[in-house]
């Protein structure tokens, strides 16, 4: 390294270090970094916010949490290193003091390495504020100390290392260099914008078999930090340093060489002479000097016109020059293509779950296509905004044109309209795109309506008010670069304000209550309060709008005192009237808005709904034993109101006193917000306590009702949509689409269900730690089911009424349909006992009908989702073949699937009657059943198999009680699936299970329990039961596993309380597995375990008969995890397949399996022989990833040919 | 047609005094504006643009309040900045255009005939079509006075617009300035004698954001009339010249140095007399030694 280089390095340090800016840039950073460490560690009450890798048992300063929250401050940084390391050459040429330095004697490299190693360093020093101020927060005393584990410094600075630092060499190198060579500070935007795209395609891969190369592909890591930390346990992120191995290293190592190879090009093309973006222009345009005296001539007489038709022109000048400016621009087209790759990547991620993709209807790529396009409209937005408003000074102009006599106004309008018009442009561009995407994938409905109405109406809305927030922001600021980085701070401001807790949108600019398109009911109830919540925005825009106008900079006067003096000047009287009537459309449009979600509706922040939750306990959780009599039988009167969204529920239960001792008050459990229209309990009784705020309500019977006795209790509840709210609550009720299920009914006694669940926020409510659920044993709380908590099976009927054109649905079979006063009504009764668990769905169907050995099918759905039904038939169909042979009778002669909007995504299984969400199946597109997972059949299985798993045998409500419901179902849906598609298929399938097991429990925040203590774990009872279920069966074989699952069925069916539990499977699971395999029932079981095994190397050899000799290297581990994560090695002989595959054909990974046998398989490194007939190709050690594997990838190792001796 | 500035005052945030008490009354015509760079001129060119605010004082365009009817003011004003940009994408005939109609032009007819007049008249009609990006200095100010001139401006203010043209240009410059109408006030800023020489009927003289004079060229020039003498020094005797002549200026005359004195007579046989030109009379008035002849600006206003 030359003196020379070291000089000018330490100048270029020593210069940003003097400056203020450079310490502004400091403290900010450290703010946000201190900020967040305070936020997530409980700082802020009403807050409850968590990074990846923090709450529940992960310390909020563990260093996976604090790699994460490094990484995101680390993104604000960006900005400061586009101002920094793109000033860094840039400045020579703005202040034209290039010349100087060229002619000085020193070279290119000096100059060029000298000045990027000395703002490197200097930006290095801004982002050494991150850590800091995250080591700073730490120590404050007011943070919740339980969330604070041990203060390790390197897991401050290994993030800063290893993490920030290359990206600072990379980004900073992008931005020096483009700015270096185009001369441009705007080429820095467009720089940052395609690295922002290469982050966002990394980040938006949602399939495994993407992820690898995605966490190679994102230029800042974080993808490949992810996908090294995904599974790791609490245990693991609190202890833990980001390894710099695999594919992290790789992506430094990719990424800092890109660096490298940027910095060379632009050494390489940097020219140390004249600036090179005027060669060209002087090239193009030696001006013909023509040496003619200038001619008198007499100007012909031009009558200038003032007021209303010329500032029309003037308008329409001002917003033709502007638009042109910016589309002709040549980094906006820069931007703009960028945004067009990304489209075309995005339009092939399309709706993808499980890998299978969906049909595009229109709202799936408004929203994929829209939701990525946006970024770059607000960088657009952003940018230009600015750009726009310092045009005239860009360019040096602003003196020519602040002298015309045109009034700011028009200036103003026409910026902002030229702006809008450039929004209008590119919303224009990604209806083309959507259009494109959805012929090019064989789409043709094309819904321009509702394009129409989402581009240019909803989505535009939002634009046109940020576009007039960015400009005032602009012209307000008067400083480019700070009014970029105040812009980026609103934008961030606006994701944090919600969980500082300003959640109503009248506080947050351009805020509405969400909008979500469901095909089934459109925009539905989000149109009338977005129309709402946008007018009372457009009123405050009005008002900005005023603002800017008053504050518009024209002539040289721009220090703050001046700009008021001139402000007030230009207060008007029609600037005035103006003003003051977009102040009155505030108020009155704010006031509307405000009596309508805040009087007619509530407006429940989170804090207070805790606070509810929290106060519902500590009055009520004394009466959690006292007893209360069950529901004995059921019948509804139900009058939806579709179009009102409104229902009135009359109903009858008959309830039984089944406990022992005699009970003199009903605790009774209402909605909040229902209008209760009549109580009566058919006998007298006194109310004494109605709490509405907590729905809590105890009635005292004049006469107690004796054990064995029982009493009619009739109600009449109204629950009634008034206004609109701020955030829409009820989606249960809609004009096309109701689902409302028991959970609205009338309830006895307290239910623990709705106790705050999340120990952190107990915590800050003073509550007790919420224990664990009852163990398996616990005979006293297996009395209730974890489906309905005051009632066994029951009996039900339900007449619904709707709006003539709809087809409402409840559980039972129709006795009567009729039409009366222009209403449709139904009768349903069902014939045989079922739990208290019931829906009601009402919307306009189509009904597709078959039959099964006399079971009716029918499936409602919307008419334009038709896709899957027949998918859905024949999973029912298939699923019933099986369960009935396998299982037992199904105790229905019906089955029902019933489409509802896509408000929640997921399917349910009601007493023969399946409501399943528009959002999973019955868009998706199966088109080879071979390579797509076929989910809507699946789902439908599981589906149908819960009518035996939950609605014939359900568990009581303690631990492993979803290990019954939900785990069987997955196994018998996966059985039904094997034998329509095959096992490789499930293989496929079982990738996923592993991949949601392995990352939910990196996201436990309590325990994770073995299976049969599972407490309603997700990632527990679906995902590692369904890896679990699938090797049993495998190990013990189907009939051995089905026929123990049958006795277990039959002992339990319809049982009266107390319930079985998981302990009384597993014995029959016990009694049907032979001794030699018990250990791998504890293993899948009892333990959490986790296997390491790997094939290190597979070499063949051919033997004089033709066959093969494979030998396996192969190293075999097994792993016991405690419930944090925690592991401990274990000894390992356990049988484990050894599989040997032949080479594949066509476009498959594997050829056909040639040997598959199971081994004994020691932990260690060990050596394995078989033998096969054919050529080998692939070969390892549990080929199939049947066990519970981190690594699966490494079990199998390609074949080579052994050396021959 | 008058414009009448009167107490006008302006300092800048910084400290800086800008303008001190500045009162002038410029008639139609030519007037020059004179001073070293720095001495207020630009802005009191910007005030008088309406693109600046005054502290103090009052302008007026006959009946019109300068400082507070700025668009009033705009409509009938003409303005080269003294430095200035464009857009370099776009063309001049299609930039004029843009101004013509911001200056409220807006028949169609009207407006192109005066675009292609006022480009023949700025000799750029044969350039018209080409990029303003690559338009040379001289072609660029003379594409700002076509734009100073849209819409028969009664006030036209010229900012140092001579500043960086080569002489050629300057020459081309000066004589379209002088065709400007004798119908309006024109207001030219510069800080080179020979510009007002040419082309002013009256002027001032300003330092330090103070009015050192305001007078008539020739009339100044006369009152200098056997005033000025001239010798030529080695340059090692220039401090001792200095010490005891009233020296107003000092030029270097192939390798030796010229001196101009000032005195009502020949201080010795070694000066000659000199002709008096209007560099004499800035010189004398901004060394401060001529006491004589700087006429109080107030004096000269009223």
């Amino acid at each position: 390294m030359s003196r020379t280089l070291f000089a000018i390095a330490r100048f270029e340090l020593r210069y940003h270090l003097h400056r203020i800016s450079t310490w502004v840039y400091f403290a900010m950073l450290f703010a946000v970094a201190f900020l967040i460490m305070c936020t997530i560690a409980g700082a802020f009450a009403s807050v409850n916010a968590a990074v990846a890798g923090s709450g529940g048992n992960v310390f909020v300063n563990s260093p996976r949490s604090l790699l994460a929250q490094v990484m995101s401050v680390s993104f604000f940084g960006f900005i400061v290193t586009a101002a920094l390391l793109g000033n860094a050459v840039y400045r020579d040429f703005e202040t034209g003091a290039y010349p100087l330095f060229f002619t000085a004697p020193l070279s290119k490299l000096d100059y060029l390495a000298g000045r990027f190693s000395g703002a490197l360093a200097a930006n290095a020093v801004i982002l050494l504020s991150i850590p800091l101020g995250l080591l700073a927060a730490t120590a404050m005393p007011f943070l919740d100390a339980e969330r604070i584990g041990p203060i390790r410094l390197a897991a401050y600075f290994q993030p800063y290392l290893v993490g920030v630092l290359p990206n600072l060499v990379l980004t900073g190198a992008v931005f020096f260099v483009l700015a270096a060579l185009t001369r441009q500070m705007l080429a820095n935007y467009v720089g940052g914008v395609l690295l922002l795209v290469a982050y966002l395609v990394a980040g938006s891969a949602q399939d495994i078999e993407d992820q690898l190369f995605a966490a190679l592909v994102d230029p800042f890591g974080m993808s490949a930090m992810d996908h090294v930390t995904r599974y790791w346990t609490a245990a693991e992120q609190n202890t833990l340093l980001l390894p710099m191995t695999g594919v992290v290293l790789w992506n430094r190592l990719i990424w800092g060489a890109v660096a490298l190879l940027v910095l060379g090009v632009g050494l390489w093309r940097f020219q140390f002479a004249h600036a090179a973006r005027e060669r060209g222009r002087q090239a193009r345009t030696e001006a013909p000097e023509i040496e003619v005296e200038p001619r008198s001539v007499a100007l012909p007489a031009a009558t200038p016109q003032y007021g209303g038709r010329a500032w029309l022109q003037q308008y329409l000048a001002i917003v033709r020059s502007s638009f042109r400016g910016i589309i002709l621009n040549r980094y906006f087209v820069a931007i703009l293509g960028a945004g067009l790759i990304f489209l075309v990547m995005a339009a092939d991620q399309v709706g993808k779950l499980f890998g299978t993709t969906t049909w595009p209807v229109t709202y799936s790529v408004i929203e994929l296509l829209g939701g990525m396009f946006s970024i770059f409209v607000l960088v657009i937005i952003t940018f230009y905004g600015g750009e726009l408003i310092w045009r005239e000074r860009d360019s040096r102009i602003d003196q020519l044109v602040d002298a015309t006599p045109v009034p700011n106004a028009v200036r103003y309008l026409a910026k902002l309209s030229a702006l809008i018009g450039v929004v209008v442009m590119l919303q224009a561009v990604l209806l083309v795109a959507g259009i494109v995407t959805q012929t090019a994938k064989g789409y043709y409905t094309f819904e321009f309506g509702q394009y129409a109405q989402t581009l240019f109406g909803f989505n535009l809305a939002d634009f046109v008010l940020l576009c007039i927030l960015i400009t005032l922001i602009h012209v307000l600021v008067n400083n480019k670069y700070m009014g970029h980085l105040i812009a980026v701070l609103y934008f961030v401001g606006t994701i944090f304000a919600v969980q500082l807790g300003l959640d109503h949108s009248l506080y947050l600019f351009g805020g509405d209550a969400g909008l979500v398109y469901s095909d089934m009911n459109r925009y539905g109830p989000y149109v009338e309060p977005f129309v709402w919540f946008k007018a009372y925005w457009a009123a405050w825009a009005l008002l900005l709008a005023f603002a800017s106008n008053l504050l518009w900079i024209r002539g040289r006067e721009t220090g703050a005192g001046w700009r008021l003096r001139l402000a007030r000047s230009r207060c008007s009287p029609p600037v005035l009237t103006g003003s003051l009537l977009a102040c009155t459309l505030i108020l009155g449009l704010g006031g509307f808005v405000f009596y309508n979600t805040s009087v007619r509706n509530e407006h429940t922040s989170a804090i207070e709904a805790e606070r509810r939750r929290a106060e519902y306990e500590r009055l009520y959780k004394r009466f959690e034993g006292a007893a209360q009599p069950r529901i004995a039988s059921v019948s509804l009167e139900v009058d939806v109101y579709p179009e009102e969204r409104d229902v009135y529920a009359r109903g009858e239960y008959r309830l039984e006193n089944r406990s022992g001792e005699a009970i003199d008050s009903l605790h009774l459990l209402l909605p909040r917000q229902v209008e209760i229209e009549s109580i009566d309990f058919g006998r007298p009784a006194e109310a004494v306590l109605e709490d509405e705020e907590r729905g809590y309500y105890i009635h005292r019977l004049a006469e107690p009702l004796s054990p064995g006795e029982s009493l009619d209790f009739r109600f009449g509840l109204a629950y009634l949509t008034e206004g609109f709210e701020s955030a829409i609550s009820n989606l249960r009720v809609v004009e096309n689409g109701t689902f409302i299920t028991s959970e609205m009914m009338p309830h006895f006694g307290y239910s623990p269900d709705a106790e705050l669940q999340d120990d952190e926020i107990r915590r800050k409510h003073d509550l007790a730690p919420r224990g664990e659920m009852p163990g398996a044993d616990d005979v006293e709380a297996r009395r209730n089911n974890p489906l309905s908590g005051d009632a066994d099976w029951i009996e039900f009927d339900a007449t619904i009424s709707t709006a003539e054109d709809q087809i409402a649905v409840a559980p039972g079979y129709l006795q009567r349909e009729w039409v009366e006063d222009g209403r449709r009504h139904f009768h349903y009764v069902m014939d045989s006992p079922m739990l208290a668990f019931y829906s009601i769905l009402s919307a306009r169907y189509e009904v597709r009908r078959d039959e099964w050995n006399g079971v009716a099918i029918e499936i409602y759905h919307h008419p334009s989702h038709g896709y899957n039904v027949e998918r859905m038939i024949e999973g029912v169909k298939k699923s019933l073949d099986y369960y009935t042979a396998e299982f037992g009778p199904y105790q229905h002669r019906q089955v029902r699937i019933l489409e509802f909007p896509r408000y929640q995504s997921f399917a349910q299984s009601f007493p023969n009657t399946i409501p399943y969400s528009e959002a999973i199946g019955f868009i998706a597109r199966i088109e080879v059943p071979e390579e797509d997972i076929d989910y809507p059949f699946y789902v439908t299985a599981h589906e149908v198999a819960h009518q035996w798993w939950g609605h014939q045998t359900v568990g009581g409500a303690v631990q492993g009680a979803t290990f019954i419901i939900e785990t069987l179902s997955q196994y018998s849906a996966l059985m039904v699936m094997e034998r329509e598609y095959g096992r490789d298929q499930i293989k496929r399938f079982l990738r996923y299970e592993l991949e949601s097991y392995l990352t939910g429990r990196a996201f436990e925040r309590r325990k994770e329990r073995p299976l049969l203590e599972v407490e309603n774990q997700s990632y527990i009872h679906y995902n590692k039961g369904s890896l679990v279920m699938y090797a049993l069966r495998d190990y013990i074989g189907e009939d051995r596993l089905n026929a123990a699952l049958r006795s277990f069925l039959e002992e339990t069916r319809f049982q009266q309380p107390p319930y079985t539990s998981a302990l009384e499977l597993y014995e029959h699971l016990q009694a049907a597995t032979p001794d030699s395999l018990r250990y791998m029932l504890a293993d899948l079981f009892e333990e959490i375990t986790l296997y390491e095994n790997r094939t290190h190397e597979a070499r063949s050899e051919a033997l004089p008969d033709g066959r093969y000799r494979v030998r396996l290297e192969l190293e075999g581990g097994k792993v016991r995890a405690d419930s944090l994560g925690n592991e401990t090695r274990i000894p390992m002989n356990d049988l484990v397949d050894i599989g040997v595959y032949g080479p594949a054909t066509g476009g498959a990974t594997d050829g056909p399996l040639l040997f598959l046998e199971k081994r004994r398989i020691r932990d260690g490194r060990q050596t394995v022989e078989v033998v096969v007939t054919a050529e080998p190709a692939r070969a390892g050690i549990d080929p199939l990833n049947k066990l519970i594997d981190r690594q699966p990838t490494d079990n199998v190792a390609t074949v080579r040919a052994a050396d021959r001796p | 047609m008058e414009l009448r500035i009167r107490k006008l005052s302006k300092t800048y945030a910084n400290g800086v005094v800008a303008l001190d008490d500045v009162s002038l009354t410029i008639p139609r015509g030519m007037f020059g504006l004179l001073g070293p760079n720095g001495a207020g001129k630009s802005t009191l060119m910007r005030t008088l643009a309406t693109l600046q605010e005054a502290d103090s004082g009052t302008v007026h365009l006959d009946e019109l309040d300068v400082l507070r009817e700025k668009d009033r003011v705009r409509r009938s004003l003409g303005y080269l900045p003294q430095e200035f940009g464009v857009y370099p994408k776009v063309s001049a005939e299609d930039l004029l255009d843009h101004f013509a109609i911001l200056k409220g032009i807006t028949a169609r007819k009207q407006r192109h005939d005066l675009v292609h007049a006022l480009l023949h008249q700025t000799n750029l009609f044969d350039a018209r079509r080409k990029s303003l990006g690559g338009y040379s200095g001289g072609m660029k100010q003379r594409f700002g006075i076509a734009v100073a001139l849209l819409g028969d401006p009664k006030l036209i203010i010229v900012d140092e617009p001579t500043a960086g043209l080569d002489p050629a240009e300057r020459v081309r410059f000066l004589n379209l300035l002088g065709e400007l109408g004798e119908n309006s006030v024109v207001i030219l800023s510069t800080h080179i004698v020979e510009d007002v020489a040419e082309l002013c009927s009256r002027m001032a003289i300003i330092k330090d954001g103070r009015i050192l004079l305001e007078a008539e060229p020739l009339t100044a020039i006369a009152r200098l009339d056997g005033r000025i003498w001239k010798k030529i020094i080695d340059r090692a005797s220039l401090p001792e010249h200095e010490a005891r002549y009233r020296v107003i200026s000092s030029r270097m005359l192939v390798g030796r140095t010229v001196v101009h004195v000032y005195d009502e007579t020949q201080p010795d046989p070694s000066f000659v007399p000199v002709e008096p030109d209007l560099k004499d009379v800035y010189f004398a008035t901004m060394s401060g030694v001529a006491e004589g002849v700087a006429v109080p600006a107030e004096e000269f206003a009223l």
